[in-house]
């Protein structure tokens, strides 16, 4: 059995459920959970960490841990606007769980997570005086403090100025690693996910739509609804290749969709349409274009063409090799 | 040009308000005179009435305290069947003329089975200190209990949630995080609740004309002897009401 295995788990608030979740979860694993705002991502890590009324198990080291209270799971929760104390200093949010949960290297644990997070110029400060970054750094550490064995992030990035995103993301892996920990981040960033995790699971209307390792689940979308979310474009049916495929819908990249108005192309697929627009932006262009009423979506970089593409309305042919598309 | 005419209306009608709300007040003092209210203040009776009024306001709120913040928690945390209709159940008080609300007390725990079963336990209403603090609790309950429903309102959920995966149960949650958070709001309308059982006087007279509460003390004295025994005794009044308040003030101002 797995580290944490949840099994057939639901929960409804309202008329949102979380509908008959099954994820496999192995110690260590940075694992993201994917989704779009409203997807049931959060409500997932809050019934993880025992916060939300939940029918299904959960088991934790075998053991189900269902039932169990919130404060006696071995979980660290850190929300996407942080959720400080604004009663508490910097330093007594980070002791918050000292009352609760004993350990007997208290001041080795806390002088080590202050300084590997560089917080110790802080810990007197107010937290409403933090930067979105600090009060990220403190949610983390409290967190780390009460020395969990399961990491649950809530969109950390989401309230972070993008410059120190990539930092920040380092950071993540680092603490990961550092703290021995089993992670779950929860995010709708999916560049954010391809650097982070080791597996990723999608999550749309409160269903789990697609689980594997990243790079599988990144390049292989299971459904169009998937393809879409993961910034799949040029999705169309398979029947416009002449495939006889039991995918129904591929996929191209824009960026490697080959163009011409006059000379032929060499490629697998080659199709002729007309050009409805071309927008010129900063170092290329967006050409759409239509086939067969199907409209292509294709980049092409300024410095290969000289002036937008083509006329308006001109015909223009395409081309992509087979091993470019991608089949959902 | 527009903008001045705009402000000019707004600070006329602004003045109105203040000269309406302030000048009673201040007259009183002048009126009264530096001599009369040191023998006032100096009077046992009155001394004895103020003291009461304060103590048994005071009894008042701590009971609220127990009973009336975990009633608003309950509203500001959960969407139970029957919530609206106890929400407007706190608020009635507030709209009932005052001496509506003392027959009300009078018919339900006077001389009646609720009344007998209170009376079982040596608790009395009619003509008792419990019955002042029945009257002043019954209408000025709901400053304390909305102010608190408004204080844990403004308590992101959240807070809680996290406390809950850093080991502390709900009962510590609640004292640790849960009221500090909300205590700006919680002390104001204790205080709001508190300063308004002072004034409390409508269903107070209705259930207990002795011991007498101050502003039962002041409409005795203006009923048998006139406006010159009143007035310094409402003087009195006025001004720990106005003290009371400056200090609620300054407490909410502080507290973060």
């Amino acid at each position: 059995m797995s580290y944490l295995n949840i099994e057939n788990l639901s929960s409804r608030v309202d008329d949102f459920l979380l509908d008959n979740i099954n994820l496999e979860i192995n110690k260590n694993e940075y694992f993201v959970l994917l989704g779009q705002s409203g997807s049931g991502k959060t409500r997932l890590l809050e019934t993880i960490a025992g916060l939300n009324e939940c029918t299904g198990n959960i088991f934790y080291r075998s053991k189900d841990i269902s039932k169990e209270s919130s404060e006696k799971r071995d979980v660290g929760f850190v929300y996407q606007d942080f959720a400080l104390f604004p009663n508490l200093n910097v330093e007594k949010n980070i002791r918050f769980s000292s009352k609760y949960k004993k350990n007997e290297n208290e001041s080795e644990l806390f002088d080590d997570i202050v300084d590997f997070l560089k917080l110790g110029h802080l810990l007197k400060r107010e937290t409403e005086d933090l930067s979105g970054g600090e009060k990220q750094r403190v949610a983390i550490a409290r967190a780390l403090y009460s020395q969990p064995k399961i990491l649950l992030l809530d969109e950390p990035l989401s309230a972070i100025d993008p410059t120190f995103r990539n930092s920040i993301m380092k950071s993540l892996k680092d603490i990961h690693k550092r703290y021995d920990l089993t992670t779950i981040h929860v995010t709708h960033n999916f560049r954010e996910a391809s650097y982070l995790a080791d597996k990723i699971a999608i999550i749309m209307d409160g269903k789990i739509q697609q689980i594997g390792n990243a790079e599988d689940v990144l390049n292989n979308p299971i459904n169009i609804y998937v393809a879409r979310f993961l910034g799949f474009k040029n999705i169309f049916p398979t029947s416009l290749l002449g495939l006889d495929s039991t995918n129904q819908f591929f996929s191209v990249d824009p960026n490697i969709i080959k163009v011409s108005t006059s000379k032929s192309i060499e490629a697998d697929y080659i199709f002729e349409g007309f050009l409805e627009e071309c927008m010129g932006v900063v170092d290329h262009y967006k050409l759409f274009v239509n086939i067969n009423s199907y409209q292509f979506f294709i980049k092409i970089l300024k410095r290969d063409y000289e002036g937008c593409y083509a006329d308006s309305k001109s015909i223009i042919k395409i081309g992509f090799d087979k091993k470019d598309i991608c089949l959902i | 040009m527009r903008s001045k005419s705009f402000n000019i209306t707004l600070v006329v009608l602004a003045f109105i308000i203040v000269f309406f709300l302030s000048v009673p007040i201040l007259k009183m003092f002048i009126g009264v005179g530096s001599e009369k209210l040191l023998i006032t203040i100096k009077d046992g009776e009155v001394l004895g009435s103020i003291w009461l009024t304060m103590k048994v306001s005071a009894w008042a709120m701590i009971f609220v305290l127990f009973t009336g913040i975990p009633l608003a928690y309950l509203i500001a945390r959960y969407d139970f069947y029957g919530r609206s209709f106890i929400e407007s159940i706190i608020d009635i008080p507030i709209m009932i003329p005052h001496t509506a609300a003392g027959i009300a007390l009078l018919t339900t725990f006077g001389d009646t089975l609720l009344g007998d079963f209170f009376k079982f336990f040596g608790i009395e209403f009619v003509g008792t200190e419990y019955g002042i603090m029945i009257a002043m609790m019954f209408l000025s309950a709901p400053f304390l209990i909305n102010a608190s429903k408004d204080g844990f309102r403004k308590v992101d959920v959240k807070l809680e949630k996290v406390a809950r995966t850093l080991g502390a149960n709900p009962v510590s949650v609640f004292f640790r995080i849960t009221i500090p958070n909300a205590k700006k709001d919680i002390i104001n309308g204790a205080l709001m609740m508190w300063s308004r059982g002072l004034g409390e006087f409508g269903a107070v007279i209705i259930l207990v004309y002795h011991p007498m509460t101050t502003p039962v003390l002041i409409f005795d004295r203006f009923n048998s002897y006139g406006l010159n025994f009143s007035a310094p005794v409402a003087a009195v009044i006025i001004g720990i009401s106005v003290v009371v308040f400056l200090i609620v003030r300054f407490i909410t101002g502080k507290l973060k």
